[in-house]
């Protein structure tokens, strides 16, 4: 019960996630903020679901390999965020000063 | 119930998709939404639990083709940049329209008489599949009927796939294979391919 | 620091990860979801990636065009080898029952080795495909 409870927490606070995310990339003005928005979402909300649902399907194989995901996760999802940054900083798109941004 | 549910998100999320292809003209954009598509597709499939297919699509649809389609695009322009304007179409889009509006129409129509899915009454059921599904295990004792089919029952049509796939490798070599002939080295090296 | 360090290290954690991962696949697939053509596609996806953060030339270094142009006939020999096998055994072309002392352990090797044929052959031909055509670019 409780571990149902725990569980839909964390699937809920995902998604929310996923969603705020999401808006993020819509509202925001350039790229470098948009992938602020993006890259810390996406990956506290995978893992917030892959800690849901691993609480869902108790210890077993199923749970090593949602932390297996997890784990690969943790890795990737901030490194890609980090070589898109990098490739957009390195091809010269300049992020969007406050100023600017303030006239759209 | 949930099924329907995802099943109907997966195919919005789809119809989206392959409209925001159409619609888009950066071609990098629309690599990376292929491989949106094809990630959306290998969904569907695990929905219709049928992981092997998914899995497969997974890997090549949105990894490595994605991957093959930009490097296509590195080597060619985007055409975005070039100095190409689209023609004014030549006639007016209603005989188009009318074509693919009866088109739909009779694949619709089409769509009443195809059984329902899992139907085991379905044509496609009812000559091999039963068969593979009672006695695979006990014939080869593998327990994915998938890898069972694929491999042993029909070997032959794996075997022609394979060398589909091989035949597609050498024919990329012959093509694109070997660098730019700057020197006459590399041409001795496209020769050798040509043994292989 | 190197601008692409975060890169290299992460490659040169999850590259290894992901070759485990296509071995699992290549050889679990008798028993869950995969068999030789998504190995194969993984397998090379770990090249792809090492290419792709380390350059082209490093990864030639690694696995040199000849292997691969010999990995990719291997496979299909292999594949086709195994149905050759099989007839001198006296059984049908590919029919693996012959190859095992009982029905179940013969389908099973034969099973192996055809799948093991058909990794090998996509994971080369992929790499042979993206070598190509990420090489062409440089003059």
């Amino acid at each position: 019960m409780i571990i149902d409870i725990l569980s839909w927490i964390c699937l809920l606070a995902g998604g929310a996630l996923g969603i705020i995310g999401g808006v993020g990339i819509y509202r925001f003005p350039d790229f470098y903020s948009r992938l602020h928005a993006a890259g810390i979402t996406d990956t506290l909300c995978a893992m917030l679901i892959l800690l849901g649902l691993g609480l869902q399907a108790g210890w077993g194989i199923a749970a090593f390999k949602l932390a297996l995901i997890f784990v690969f996760l943790f890795f990737t999802s901030p490194t890609a965020s980090h070589a898109l940054a990098n490739a957009a900083l390195h091809s010269g798109l300049k992020p969007k000063l406050d100023m600017e941004s303030r006239h759209d | 119930m949930i099924d329907t549910i995802i099943n109907i998100t997966l195919l919005a999320f789809l119809a989206t998709t392959s409209v925001a292809i159409v619609r888009m003209t950066n071609l990098f954009a629309i690599v990376m939404l292929f491989g949106i598509f094809s990630l959306l597709s290998a969904g569907l499939f695990v929905v219709m639990d049928a992981p092997d297919v998914a899995f497969t699509e997974a890997a090549v649809g949105a990894g490595i083709s994605t991957v093959l389609m930009l490097a296509t695009l590195a080597l060619t322009r985007n055409s975005s940049k070039t100095p190409y304007t689209e023609a004014s179409p030549a006639h007016r889009p209603w005989l188009p329209l009318i074509v693919v509006a009866v088109t739909g129409a009779a694949l619709v129509y089409g769509t009443w008489d195809i059984p329902s899915f899992g139907d085991p009454n379905a044509p496609a059921q009812t000559h091999v599949a039963r068969y593979y599904i009672e006695n695979s295990i006990v014939e080869t004792g593998v327990p994915n009927m998938v890898t069972a089919v694929l491999a042993s029952y029909r070997g032959f049509d794996t075997l022609g796939e394979v060398a589909v796939v091989y035949t597609a490798g050498v024919a990329v070599l012959l093509l694109i294979g070997g660098r730019r002939p700057k020197t006459a080295v590399k041409l001795k090296d496209k020769g050798e391919q040509d043994e292989a | 620091m190197k601008p692409n360090l975060i890169l290299h290290v992460v490659a040169k954690f999850l590259i290894p990860l992901i070759i485990v991962f296509s071995l699992y696949v290549q050889f679990h697939g008798d028993f869950g979801p995969g068999g030789g053509f998504q190995a194969g596609v993984i397998f090379s996806a770990a090249f792809i990636l090492y290419a792709l953060v380390f350059g082209l030339d490093a990864a030639e270094k690694i696995i040199p065009s000849q292997w691969l142009h010999m990995l990719a006939a291997l496979g299909l020999v292999l594949y086709a080898g195994v149905g050759v096998v099989t007839l001198l055994l006296g059984g049908n072309y590919l029919d693996y029952t012959v190859l095992g002392a009982t029905q179940i352990a013969g389908q099973h090797l034969g099973i192996l080795l055809v799948e093991l044929g058909v990794g090998i052959t996509v994971g080369a031909v992929m790499l042979i495909i993206f070598f190509a055509f990420a090489g062409r670019g440089r003059t």
